[in-house]
């Protein structure tokens, strides 16, 4: 197996390709804990493509990647995966985002014997009519749960406020509409053509042994090396936002806020990016800012904002959430700050503040198993290796922090979600 | 035994958890105290005051900017209501020393600066400072009000308070609006002083530590020479269950802007045996702890009524609490199959591998304790409140030993308290 070390933060992990494609990542780690997740680059935003051999388009209905996560678990012989898992003592989970689906269970003991049912889930999907139909009520409940979460409801309004055709603005879940449209023949499409060797990844986290556990993983591969990737399509994206400013009332106490600045530039080394957008949140928007301290002492502002760069390959784009009574005091001082920043540039002092502060931070990312294993994961699909962050933070400079500043935070890229509570007419 | 107690005075505690496992240092101050009506939202307004500043770091952004010096240490305080106690908590997570760039000692600033936090607040003429009071006042009334925003955990919060309306346990941990507007600095001061003389302290330290030295550190440390001895009275866990016989069934239903409904039923269990909570671990994870259990298999997978079914054991109380996410129009029909549930395991209809299949999930959850440095601190104190003192080894033990037949009785003394249902 290849070993990538990172010596600074001690961790080291072992990648083998095998036979049929599929790339196996382990991480070896002081723990009882083992941790894996089989993960398959087919999420919310793949609803068209072209499988291999076909020549007509396949489109398919929003949620289905969500869809057959749920499904997967089922067994021909009428047993369900979680359930056979869950009774090993391992806790067994799976997860859909926008551009992945993961398959995973952590546990301290029984790992081998979940393994064999592990795998053998994931490569042997059984769907039939009745349980697919079975499903719709669960997901439907699913969806619901969503729709009271106020979060979600900023989120997927600033994600439609940004985005005209970006498949980002489509809900993970899809709606009860489009999950009506879900069948056994579109869940086999799906699988048979996104979850292929080639297209998956593999990453444990934990007390292993590398080589052997890439035995027992190999005795327990049946799929077989794909011809030709299915070819993804995606709308065409304009440059522009949709628009500027968007509500919605919900039943809670306080006002949400989310301020989102797209990014048109995707070519950009995304680590570096991602890791001065960081930089900039906490200089412009921790709890030792001007900007907080202005805002706290005025009773504006009760909870530190949060900041994140979010992207994938067909996407990126900056998020500021925050909660306050007084939603336009708090956007302008946010901005009048961000302004003096761009104008003034960054103290040496804060610079370096920061700097300590994302260290810590990302020695701390590595903590814990599933962490550890999830962003990897996420990573990998972005076409990163999770220990760029490490090696990308020394060589930051704060030239290349303040260049991302004037480009990123542009007010002609701005759009602001907001939910409030509900008026009483 | 990776773990050492010293009393470093009467009535106050330090725990040491020696463990390799992690990257980060955590120390953790608890203060325990009796819930009470009259001092809830006082108590709840203390920690919102003591982050606000030290005599060595007078205002809460130098505290942060020193969090961020040292490699952004994670500075959180909490509120928790375990049975009829109040817990303050106040923690700060920092990365090991051995990660340190320029060879801080990084766990001493970290312990040094927690105690400073919860024992040496800026004052001023011997109160605390009067002129953060009015912000954190509506600080607070925020997080009150803020107990609508999470529809599930509220229908829970409301259900508990129904079925304990006179007692702590019933309590709002974050107190009540109509007590805000009169608190004032003097009183806020003499409950603070009160607290600091009286709670049970509890000092957590996990990491790849030296207790000696700790040890040393914490005795010399000015803030614990100025504490005094103190009897630290709290409600041992399950020490102050009442009898539950002849309790009515009630039905509480509340109206939100909601798109779906939260169902919550609260159980009783009317019963006494020396490995009780044992018992009513199992019960409850074969009734509706994990992917195997009734509630998930018949509610969720069979029926498709909810995508979360589930049930959880309050052991300071000797609850059980039911709680799904329904459609609205079928509360009924989902009421009707969780008393199916009930009926069901009272009847034994579960088998020895439904009871194997429970104490796996248990103790597999157990085994995981002693690897996340949160979790096992949180364990222990939870075992310092309850007066017992069990390894996580005897814990599961003790989960090993129940049979069918405990279970079935535990069973036959399961009674619904409240019926709490949240709608539009």
């Amino acid at each position: 197996m290849q070993i990538i070390e990172n010596k600074s933060i001690n961790e080291k992990v072992y990648v083998e390709k095998l036979d049929n494609g599929l790339v196996v990542m382990i991480m070896p780690k002081k723990t009882r804990k083992k941790y894996i997740a089989w993960s398959a680059n087919y999420g919310s935003i793949d609803n068209k493509f072209y499988a291999p051999g076909d020549e007509s388009i396949t489109i398919v209905p929003d949620g289905i990647a969500h869809y057959l996560e749920h499904k997967l678990f089922e067994q021909r012989d009428g047993t369900n995966s979680l359930d056979t898992l869950c009774a090993l003592g391992v806790d067994a989970n799976a997860y859909t985002t926008n551009d992945h689906t993961a398959y995973l269970y952590e546990c301290t003991e029984n790992f081998e014997e979940a393994l064999v049912e592990f795998m053998d889930y994931v490569q042997n999907p059984y769907f039939t009519d009745e349980n697919v139909e079975k499903e719709r009520g669960i997901i439907g409940q699913e969806i619901m749960m969503y729709d009271d979460y106020p979060e979600w409801a900023l989120y997927m309004n600033a994600m439609k406020a940004m985005y005209k055709e970006n498949e980002i603005n489509i809900d993970v879940a899809g709606t009860k509409e489009t999950i009506a449209e879900i069948d056994k023949e579109k869940l086999y499409k799906i699988y048979n053509t996104f979850y292929v060797p080639e297209n998956m990844i593999m990453v444990l986290a934990g007390d292993f042994e590398p080589e052997v556990t890439l035995e027992k993983i190999k005795e327990n591969v049946i799929m077989k090396k794909e011809e030709g990737l299915p070819k993804r399509i995606y709308n065409e994206e304009p440059k522009e936002i949709v628009q500027k400013y968007v509500e919605k009332q919900m039943d809670i106490s306080m006002p949400c806020v989310l301020i989102g600045f797209k990014d048109n530039n995707l070519k950009d080394d995304k680590v570096k990016k991602d890791i001065a957008v960081e930089i900039i949140g906490s200089i412009l928007l921790s709890k030792s800012s001007k900007t907080f301290e202005e805002l706290y002492e005025s009773g504006k502002i009760f909870s530190e904002p949060s900041i994140q760069y979010e992207f994938s390959k067909t996407f990126a784009h900056v998020m500021i959430q925050f909660q306050s009574h007084e939603v336009n005091d708090v956007i302008e001082k946010i901005e009048e700050n961000l302004n003096c920043l761009k104008n003034h540039g960054i103290l040496d002092e804060d610079f370096a503040r920061a700097k300590k502060k994302l260290y810590g931070e990302l020695v701390k990312s590595y903590s814990e198993v599933s962490n550890v294993a999830s962003a990897t994961i996420a990573d990998y699909f972005k076409g990163i290796s999770s220990f760029e962050y490490i090696n990308e933070f020394k060589n930051i400079d704060k030239t290349y922090v303040e260049n991302v500043l004037q480009e990123l935070f542009i007010e002609e890229n701005k759009v602001i979600s907001v939910i409030k509570p509900l008026t009483n007419n | 035994m990776n773990r050492k107690i010293i009393e470093l005075k009467s009535g106050i505690k330090a725990h040491f958890i020696n463990t390799d496992k992690h990257k980060t240092d955590l120390t953790c101050i608890i203060l325990t105290t009796p819930l009470k009506r009259e001092n809830v939202t006082k108590n709840a307004i203390i920690p919102f005051l003591l982050r606000r500043g030290t005599e060595k770091l007078p205002n809460q952004y130098l505290i942060n900017k020193e969090m961020e010096n040292m490699y952004g240490a994670a500075f959180n305080l909490g509120i928790d209501k375990t049975g009829d106690n109040v817990v303050l908590k106040f923690y700060i997570e920092t990365i090991a020393n051995e990660y340190a760039l320029y060879s801080e000692d990084i766990l001493k600033m970290n312990i040094e600066n927690i105690l400073d936090i919860v024992f040496n607040p800026l004052k001023k003429d011997g109160m605390l400072k009067e002129e953060f009071l009015q912000i954190e006042k509506e600080n607070l009334r925020k997080v009150i009000n803020s107990k609508i925003d999470d529809k599930d955990s509220y229908a829970f919060e409301r259900c508990i308070s129904e079925m304990y309306k006179q007692e702590g346990f019933g309590l709002y941990k974050y107190g009540y609006i109509e007590d805000i507007d009169s608190l004032t600095i003097k009183d806020i001061t003499e409950y603070y002083e009160w607290l600091v003389d009286n709670a049970k302290v509890d000092i957590f330290v996990s990491g790849k530590i030296d207790e000696d030295s700790l040890e040393r550190l914490l005795l010399n440390n000015e803030n614990i020479k100025k504490l005094n001895p103190r009897e630290g009275y709290y409600i041992k866990n399950s020490q102050n269950i009442k009898s539950k016989d002849n309790i009515e069934e009630k039905e509480i239903f509340e109206s939100m802007n909601v798109v779906q409904g939260k169902l919550v039923l609260g159980l009783n269990i009317g019963y006494e045996d020396e490995n009780l909570q044992a018992i009513a671990l199992v019960y409850n994870a074969i009734l509706g702890d994990g992917a195997n259990s009734m509630m998930f298999q018949n509610v969720r997978e069979k029926a498709g009524l909810a995508y979360s079914s589930k049930s959880t054991f309050v052991k300071q109380k000797m609850n059980i609490f039911i709680r799904c996410g329904i459609q609205i129009d079928n509360y009924e029909k989902a009421l009707n199959l969780i008393k199916v549930q009930l009926e069901n395991i009272k009847n034994g209809e579960f088998t020895d591998e439904d009871i194997e299949v429970a104490k796996i999930y248990l103790i597999s959850s157990i085994k995981n304790i002693e690897e996340e440095q949160d979790t096992e601190v949180v364990y222990y104190i939870g075992q310092e409140l309850s007066g017992t003192n069990r390894s996580v080894e005897e814990y599961i033990e003790r989960i090993q030993k129940v049979s069918k037949e405990d279970i079935l009785a535990l069973a036959n003394e399961v009674t619904i308290n409240t019926i709490y249902f949240l709608k539009n």
